[in-house]
């Protein structure tokens, strides 16, 4: 009787955090009420194929490939808002069904609510994660994951009132409010200046360190991939793009960034990861 | 250019401008240059404010105090355009959100919209036989549309980022319509009720001429008392009245712009 937990827990180590088996998306044409030409046939769009990846807890990987290949598709069909076409997503030895608070998404366009100030934004998605919290609960929760992103001064501003850098912010800590074990991000930091960029990236680690959570970055940026992540994951060009490569970056933490763009091993690393993408950018280009 | 000058000299030019168009409208009628017996400016203005200084009298139904007349109207196009709005927003939200009922519904939506609302006004007399609620029933029909068709299009057209974070965080779908799509399309929602108020303005006069009381049978009263400078009266108060509207809820859009 009391054997069983013991053996239930054990069995859960030997589990990666997510894994990936065989994922594939097809976007089907919406089917019109009335469509003479498509006699059954369902021709789709077939963004990615024979996805398999494992990634541990508390790692932090980066996707990179070309523009369109199916970057964006892959994390939302890991997030849950979409549906695989075939294959499965598996985190902590559970296929998953849908979306879930397990996972904090922050999308490419900060996607904050333009008609609620900032402390109500993340107000909105503790609400809706933790609907039996009170109002005081919630509120003092909301102001302390401002106050982690330095923007408690601004809980009483709207979004059109920050900077890109400032929405974003407060899009990582409506993300981690919901105490989500897992981070995916699409393309966070690519609308952000330079100075900003490399200020969020370093408070993106700490968080990281801190806070126990395995992040999913897509970046198009070779140098973010590098400065940031345990894992690269190169994706092949589309359509029906697949994984063509998994690199770990054995870079000692923490890096710095001046320091790091000495290393030969961040140069041979980044050399190949050049490579990759001047050769799939390059597919994309003859085929358009 | 400074900026208090220049509002300053607008103001000038309008008033301006309305010197010279009452004074020419004086000359012309007092010339008989339109019409024999054309009620010059100074005549109307005089009735205005005859009007005006005691607008709530009720001496029967053919003779009622202007402004006794404008809160008929205004009564009738409030309760059918807030019928109106009570069934617009959720069916136009519902269109917006589903295919079978956008499929179902927009071919009555489409066939229905471009019909003067006063073809209706026989059918609200055969119905209700009385033309208080034929009133409220036309004004019905004539602010349904415009909020319908605005509020299907901003569900049909929001943001689908913000769909996806209410979904990500496992929102309910009553959560995600109460808390996303309807602060999400709150102005396309007040862009509809502006052009159905609008519309509902316009005819609630026509239709008033057949029914009995309020602003337009007023106009129409008048007509048959061979009154034009009542007539314009009421035209000046008709077009005040539109326009404080009108203002209302260009203040609200003002209030609901989510934009930067
Ligand atoms: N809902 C959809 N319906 C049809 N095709 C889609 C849909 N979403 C994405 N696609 C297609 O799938 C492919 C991958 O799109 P995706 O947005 O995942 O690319 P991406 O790698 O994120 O691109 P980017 O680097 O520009 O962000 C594209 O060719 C895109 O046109
Ligand atoms: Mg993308």
């Amino acid at each position: 009787m009391n054997k069983k937990p013991s053996k239930k827990s054990s069995s859960i180590e030997n589990y990666s955090h997510l894994e990936l088996f065989n994922l594939g998306k097809i976007f089907f044409k919406e089917k019109k009420f009335i469509d003479f030409r498509s006699k059954g046939n369902r021709s789709g769009f077939e963004a990615i194929k024979d996805i398999n990846l494992k990634i541990e807890k508390n790692t932090f990987v980066s996707i990179i490939g070309p523009s369109g290949c199916g970057k964006s598709t892959l994390l939302n069909l890991i997030a849950g808002l979409q549906a695989p076409t075939s294959g499965k997503i598996v985190i902590d030895g559970q296929a998953i069904k849908g979306p879930g608070p397990d996972r904090g998404v922050i999308f490419q366009n900060y996607a904050l609510m333009p008609w609620l100030t900032t402390i109500q934004n993340i107000e909105f998605a503790l609400n809706t994660v933790f609907p039996a919290k009170t109002k005081a609960d919630v509120k003092e929760r909301a102001r302390k994951y401002l106050r982690m992103v330095g923007l408690e001064k601004a809980s009483n501003k709207f979004p059109k009132e920050l900077s890109g850098g400032m929405k974003q912010r407060v899009a990582i800590a409506r993300a981690l409010s919901i105490n989500p074990n897992m981070l995916l991000m699409d393309e966070p930091f690519g609308a952000l200046d330079a100075l900003t960029r490399s200020y969020l990236q370093d408070e993106l680690l700490s968080i990281w360190r801190k806070n126990k959570v395995t992040v999913v970055l897509i970046t198009h940026s070779i140098e973010e991939a590098l400065l940031l992540s345990d894992k690269i994951v190169l994706m092949s060009s589309g359509p029906s793009a697949i994984i063509s490569e998994e690199i770990s970056v054995d870079l000692e933490r923490p890096r710095d960034r001046e320091k790091i763009e000495q290393d030969p091993n961040y140069l041979k690393i980044k050399m190949r990861l050049e490579k990759h993408l001047l050769r799939e950018t390059r597919a994309v280009e003859e085929v358009t | 250019m400074n900026k208090a000058i220049s509002t300053r000299l607008t103001f000038a030019v309008a008033i301006l401008s309305l010197l010279i168009f009452i004074i020419l409208w004086q000359v012309i009628a007092q010339q008989g240059l339109l019409v024999k017996n054309f009620p010059g400016s100074f005549k109307t203005i005089g009735s205005l404010i005859w009007w005006v200084s005691d607008p709530f009298f009720d001496n029967g139904p053919n003779d009622l105090g202007i402004g006794t007349n404008l809160l008929i109207s205004l009564r009738r196009v409030l309760i059918g355009y807030s019928l109106a709005v009570l069934v617009a927003v959720p069916l136009g939200v519902l269109m917006g959100m589903s295919k079978l009922a956008q499929s179902s519904l927009n071919p009555y939506v489409q066939l229905l919209k471009p019909v003067s609302p006063l073809a209706w006004l026989p059918v609200g007399l055969f119905v209700f036989r009385n033309s208080e609620i034929t009133g409220i029933f036309v004004i019905f029909i004539t602010s349904i549309w415009p909020t319908l068709i605005n509020t299907a299009f901003g569900v049909a057209s929001i943001n689908p980022d913000y769909l996806r974070v209410s979904k990500s965080l496992g929102a309910s779908k009553s959560t995600t319509i109460r808390r996303v799509i309807l602060p999400a399309i709150m102005p396309n929602i007040l862009a509809g009720m502006r052009i159905s108020m609008g519309t509902a303005w316009l005819v609630i006069v026509a239709a008033e001429m057949l029914l009995g009381t309020g602003i337009g049978y007023f106009i129409w009263n008048e007509w048959n008392n061979l009154s034009l400078e009542n007539i314009f009266v009421a035209i000046i108060i008709i077009g005040f009245t539109g326009f404080i509207l009108d203002q209302f809820f260009g203040f609200l859009q003002d209030k609901f712009d989510y934009s930067i």
